[in-house]
């Protein structure tokens, strides 16, 4: 059988392939590499500069007024407990890490889905590569990476990139797609421009689904975070790796707690965005 | 029919000058729009061969939604299409505007054709020439009632503090100033489609499209919308087109009325005419149930003076109760009934013109109309003209 053979040969193309690419486009992957870092340090700083109980504060502040007054205490008292159980430095590195790829794949899938939704055509290409992306399992996004960009936090926040895309993408695609016929009517009845049926009219109607899509992005870039702990993202994410590989089982439960925490605290504050954005659109 | 007539349109600021009532605003040239991917080819096959709309449907799996339509409506007109559904009224009141596009034929507003207009042009034509209120009313329910009225001024660019003196202007017309900071979540369904109407008319068009404004309120809500639309659209002079599947509805707000079954006019009239001439038996089915006492007129019903002087030598014709050429059944019968005599004389222009005895009321309230009539109508225009 040649079966082996092939596979072998279809293994040395790919790896040849990554090789020379590597090779080739060394100065981009480089340059890539140093925008990403310098992007992931100068969010680091924002939130790590601070002292804890400041963040933890601003936290507490940012829930009381999209939450609630419980909320505000429940999260400004659980940051407090990671500071307390030493996992500071870590917990802002990994808020930081899914902050940055998450802006970042907002930046690119909202355009990209607002252009899908309002172009079927683009929408087709697009629908097929998302399904490809959100199947194929989370790690896989981290051996190319690394072999390109190295060993750091710019690998761990492409991965991430690469995961909290597929959501927002379709969502936005999505919410601007359902925009009611009878309110297209409507516009072309009042003789709106192109640009004033998207900004006054799809666009309103979209805004709960694109929220919904922030969300899952966000998400989606906490489960990412964790796993990009493999490849030195550092941050909780790192710690959970280490403590799995020399078994030390009480450090990765205190990790585990603050990522849930970290977790569920802007999971609530991206769901609160989601509801005043729908509670106004209805 | 009720006498609505033209109030002075002086004092309102949204009302053109002068109406000439005889101004064709939307001239529609036997327009046809055939739905299906294969249009342009049953269009084709239409024009030459002149095939049925069935036939179109098994050869070329194309729908026929409006089938040769010709109709004018004049400044200062409501024009009723009346129609049940799957009749293409709806279809016919979206070329008007060129939400859809005619399969062949022309669609002239305002003495442009609209085919001829560039995307500006026509944005241009549906932001002051033409306003539309639709069913689902459409208001958008992130903005407020006031900012849903302004809607039309927004879009072309007019500021804010303009756009919202005259959507308060507007909304005070339909009565509801105190609801302009509210969302529409909050209005009732009447009141929503009189925001429609506001918003309709803050642009101040000259034609108003209604598309079966009112089908989905209750009735009562329904019967005091007709009213106020037939009034408010009359104070300001607009011309509308109204789409509706209830002849009641069409009798109630139309000044003239045009019949749709399967795509085309099959009779374009007053309520008057429709109901004293039906086209054919599909509009005589229609109009069965409707009551004559307020729709049939006297000059439908009168009979020959001489005829009449011959069979009663006694009477004196000069001594009859009079009543005018326009006094419908309803006002009629009142009129007998305070009488000595079994008879009315009908007076134009202070001449004796015709005879009502008690047996021509019952003739009308049948709906049957009398050749004499008919043809002294015709002469009375003649000569007047």
């Amino acid at each position: 059988m040649n079966t082996p053979d092939f596979s072998s040969q279809f293994d040395e193309a790919i790896d040849s392939a990554l090789g020379w690419l590597a090779d080739h486009g060394e100065f981009i992957f480089d340059a890539a590499n140093a925008v990403l870092t310098g992007v992931y340090k100068a969010v680091l700083w924002c939130v790590a500069f601070p002292p804890f109980y400041v963040i933890a504060a601003l936290f507490a502040l940012l829930g009381w007024r999209a939450v609630g007054t419980r909320f505000a205490i429940v999260s400004g008292l659980a940051l407090l407990f990671c500071a307390l159980i030493g996992l500071w430095p870590e917990t802002v590195s990994t808020l930081a890490l899914v902050l940055t790829a998450t802006i970042l794949a907002l930046v690119v899938a909202i355009p990209l889905g607002v252009v899908a939704g309002l172009a079927p055509a683009f929408d087709r290409v697009v629908d097929p590569c998302l399904d490809l992306v959100q199947t194929m399992p989370p790690y896989i996004y981290l051996l190319p990476a690394i072999a390109l960009l190295g060993y750091g936090p710019a690998t761990a926040l492409l991965a991430t990139f690469i995961v909290a895309l597929a959501p927002a993408l379709r969502l936005t695609s999505l919410g601007i797609r359902m925009t009611p016929k009878h309110f297209i009517e409507l516009g072309d009845a009042s003789g709106v421009t192109g640009l004033q049926m998207f900004f006054k009219i799809r666009l309103p109607f979209a805004m709960p689904s694109i929220m919904a899509g922030v969300n899952q992005s966000l998400m989606m870039a906490f489960g990412m975070v964790v796993i990009a702990g493999i490849v030195g993202s550092g941050g909780l994410g790192e710690s959970i790796y280490g403590a799995v590989r020399t078994l030390d089982i009480a450090k990765s439960i205190n990790a585990a707690i603050a990522i849930v925490i970290l977790t569920m605290i802007l999971d609530r504050l991206a769901q609160s965005a989601v509801r005043s954005r729908t509670g106004e659109a209805q | 029919m009720r006498e609505v007539r033209n109030t002075d349109s002086t004092g309102y600021e949204m009302t053109t000058a002068k109406i000439d009532t005889n101004e064709v605003l939307v001239d529609c040239q036997n327009v046809w729009k055939i739905f299906g991917k294969s249009a342009p080819a049953a269009m084709n096959a239409v024009v030459q061969q002149g095939l049925t709309k069935s036939r179109i449907l098994q050869d070329y799996s194309c729908v026929v939604g409006v089938s040769d339509v010709s109709l004018q409506v004049r400044r200062g007109e409501i024009f009723c299409i009346m129609g049940l559904s799957g009749s293409g009224k709806s279809t016919l009141i979206r070329l008007l505007n060129k939400l859809i596009t005619p399969s062949s034929g022309r669609v002239i507003v305002k003495g442009k054709d609209l085919s001829s207009l560039n995307a500006k042009e026509l944005r241009e034509v549906r932001a002051r020439h033409i306003g539309m209120v639709f069913q689902s009313v459409a208001l958008l329910p992130n903005r407020t009632v006031l900012e849903n009225t302004a809607f039309g001024l927004e879009v072309q660019g007019i500021g804010k503090a303009e756009r919202y003196q005259v959507a308060e202007r507007a909304l005070a017309k339909v009565g509801l100033s105190e609801w302009s900071s509210r969302y529409p979540s909050e209005l009732s369904g009447g009141m929503q489609q009189r925001v429609g109407l506001a918003r309709a008319i803050t642009a101040d068009p000259e034609i108003i499209l209604m598309d079966e404004p009112f089908s989905a309120l209750d009735p009562l809500i329904r019967r005091q919308l007709q009213d106020e639309f037939r009034q408010l659209t009359k104070e300001l002079g607009k011309s509308a087109v109204f789409i509706t599947h209830d002849l009641d509805e069409a009798i109630r707000i139309g000044d003239r009325i045009a019949i749709m079954k399967d795509g085309a006019i099959i009779q374009v009239g007053t309520a008057e005419d429709i109901v004293l001439n039906p086209a054919d038996d599909y509009v005589a089915e229609f109009v069965a149930g409707i009551s004559r006492l307020h729709l049939v007129k006297a000059h439908s019903v009168m009979t020959p003076v001489e005829p009449f002087k011959a069979a009663n030598p006694g009477c004196d014709v000069n001594r009859l109760i009079k009543a005018t050429l326009g006094a419908d059944i309803n006002e009629l019968i009142g009129l007998t009934m305070k009488s000595e005599r079994d008879a009315l004389a009908v007076v134009d222009d202070g001449v004796i013109v015709g005879i009502i005895t008690p047996r021509d009321l019952l003739r009308g309230v049948q709906g049957i109309p009398n050749e004499f009539a008919a043809s002294s109508v015709a002469a009375a225009l003649e000569t007047s003209a």
